[in-house]
């Protein structure tokens, strides 16, 4: 019995978890090219929402789960169009456009603690079952479904961005807002795509990690900022660095804690962060970061 | 009235944590989002000197300034090379840290327990007891940072941090040395956010990491843009207007499980409506392209 094997397990699926947050948010920043901290209010949004259709409605779990999915995407496209497309329009810096997600973020933590509580809930579908043995390792089978939900988005996003006429809309937005416009190209309908489907992705996340841990109105801080940690490690804006900069963070995490208490995560996340921010910007898989605006 | 002479001097210290932030954020154009990380230093410093050894909170508050200032070089000189939101995320990581480390590292300070019986200022050997005495001394602390940071943004060095905030490319091609700037400016607004925490430190003797969250920095982020970025009239319209207006709220007679999801919810209206519709604050004058 190694410990080793169920370390880098958890590592896996909590990084898994990390990924499903980065990939959405990476999809959103490579059309807009900001820090969305709102998408950590829709992760947290999407709990509540299956919380709600299943406990409080009592709809059959499936159902609701694509519910809360479905409403996070409402949520997420409301954003854009309240919010940062009025931005847009008057061509504000990006301090402004950080500061208003900010307080997007803010207001719905806030309004879900307020309608919901601020006590820990918790969404289960069945009774705890034993996990699966992987070498030596003990997989449950929640974090079964949240690497398969990782591996089969990541899957999924890199088809639509490298297969798709939308996907080639996006990369063209995220290369130069103005030249694809000139090209016939409405980069409103592609960051409206990219928010709705985004946000689909966060609040899928919200459902799954909170399956496997607890939803509490505060969850969606720390969870959008693992997801920009990893996709900074990964390389901002890129698909494939999003998944593998979630599994780093979260195994190097596992590993960190194994050998010092479990308080110090946080810290261990950020340390990685700035390390990485002063020896490899761009990231394992990134170009060179576009730092020149503000 | 000792009620109102409180929130006054909890105004007081925001003023200067505002005022500081605003050299870094609205004169010098840098998003720095972990500013209450240096507040904590400066507070840990200063009791932690007063409570293990004795030493006078007068002698203490510079001595946890200049740590505060320490730590400013220290985030500063790593994020010279980051930008736009990947300074942003950098400083708040840095606050981050700052506090897994109060709250985590507790042989030194006591973790989530916090340090009680932090001793008060003393004037010839007498503890400022009353409350209004603590608000002129945080009044004047005020005054201070006010006069020395409106001297600073008017002095030729201000007008270069300015010049970095319009244009970076431009002030390079002059003959200034940027990344010099920034780093003063960041220690410069360290000093005086240690300064705050301080004197927060000891006025409530007692400190814990939760006075130091990620948050605590957004409310300062906040108050700096509500009132006007680079205005020094506006960090105190900021402070004044963010911190009453929800104490105001206590009046109204609502649980608190109600009250404070409801006042950070008006913070984050607010935030959005600000940068929608008025992006330099309530007094500021410059809009930011």
């Amino acid at each position: 019995m190694l410990i080793i094997y169920q370390i880098i397990g958890n590592g896996f699926a909590v990084g898994c978890a990390y990924a499903l947050i980065a990939l959405g948010f990476t999809l959103i920043y490579k059309t807009v090219r900001f820090f969305n901290f709102a998408h950590g209010a829709v992760y947290t949004a999407g709990a509540y929402f299956a919380y709600s259709l299943s406990n409080s409605f009592g709809i059959n779990p499936i159902i609701s789960f694509l519910g809360a999915a479905f409403l996070s995407v409402i949520l997420g496209m409301a954003i854009d169009r309240l919010v940062y497309l009025p931005l847009r329009k008057n061509n504000a810096p990006l301090l402004v456009f950080l500061i208003a997600s900010f307080g997007v973020f803010i207001f719905i933590q806030n309004l879900l603690q307020l309608m919901c509580g601020a006590q820990i809930l918790t969404l289960r579908t069945g009774p705890v079952r034993e996990g699966y043995h992987i070498l030596s390792a003990i997989i449950t089978p929640i974090q079964f479904m949240i690497i398969a939900a990782a591996f089969t988005t990541f899957a999924l996003l890199w088809c639509l961005t490298t297969r798709t006429k939308t996907g080639k809309a996006i990369i063209a937005v995220a290369d130069d807002l103005y030249g694809a416009s000139i090209c016939g190209i409405n980069p409103e309908r592609v960051i409206l795509f990219a928010f709705g489907i985004g946000s689909a992705l966060a609040g899928m996340a919200g459902v799954l990690i909170s399956l496997e841990t607890n939803i509490e109105p505060t969850m969606g801080m720390n969870a959008i900022l693992k997801g920009i940690v990893a996709s900074i490690i990964g390389g901002v804006g890129s698909i494939p660095g999003a998944l593998i900069g979630g599994l780093l963070l979260g195994i190097v995490e596992n590993l960190g804690i194994w050998k010092i208490q479990a308080g110090w995560k946080d810290t261990i996340a950020f340390v990685v962060l700035i390390l990485f921010l002063l020896l490899r910007p761009q990231g394992i898989l990134g170009s060179r970061p576009r730092g020149d605006r503000l | 009235m000792e009620y109102f002479l409180h929130v006054l001097t909890i105004t007081g210290i925001y003023v200067i944590l505002t005022l500081s932030l605003n050299l870094l954020v609205g004169y010098t154009g840098l998003p720095a989002l972990g500013h209450i990380a240096f507040a904590c230093v400066g507070a840990y410093t200063s009791s932690l000197l007063a409570l293990n050894y004795g030493i006078s909170p007068w002698i203490g508050l510079p001595l946890g300034a200049v740590l505060a200032a320490f730590f400013g070089l220290l985030i500063a000189l790593p994020s010279m090379r980051l930008k736009g939101d990947y300074l942003a995320l950098a400083t708040f990581g840095f606050g981050v840290i700052v506090y897994s480390i109060s709250k985590n590292w507790v042989a030194l300070t006591r973790g989530p327990m916090g340090l009680p019986g932090i001793p008060k200022f003393a004037v010839f050997g007498f503890e400022l007891q009353p409350t209004w005495s603590y608000l002129l001394l945080v009044a004047l602390f005020a005054a201070m940072t006010a006069f020395v940071i409106g001297r600073i943004v008017h002095s030729p060095f201000g007008r270069v941090l300015v010049s970095i905030r319009e244009d970076e490319i431009a002030s390079l091609s002059i003959g200034k040395n940027v990344n010099r700037y920034k780093l003063i400016a960041f220690m410069i607004g360290a000093f005086f956010a240690g300064i705050a925490g301080s004197l927060y430190a000891h006025y409530i003797t007692f400190i814990d990491p939760s006075s130091f969250t990620a948050m605590e920095s957004i409310a300062v982020l906040l108050m700096v843009v509500f009132g006007g970025m680079g205005s020094i009239l506006g960090s105190f319209v900021g402070a004044l207007t963010l911190v009453i207006f929800p104490e105001l709220l206590r009046f109204l007679g609502m649980p608190s499980s109600v009250a404070a999801p409801l006042r950070q919810m008006i913070y984050g209206l607010l935030l959005v409506v600000l940068m929608l519709k008025r992006p330099q604050g309530l007094v500021g004058k410059y809009r930011f392209r």
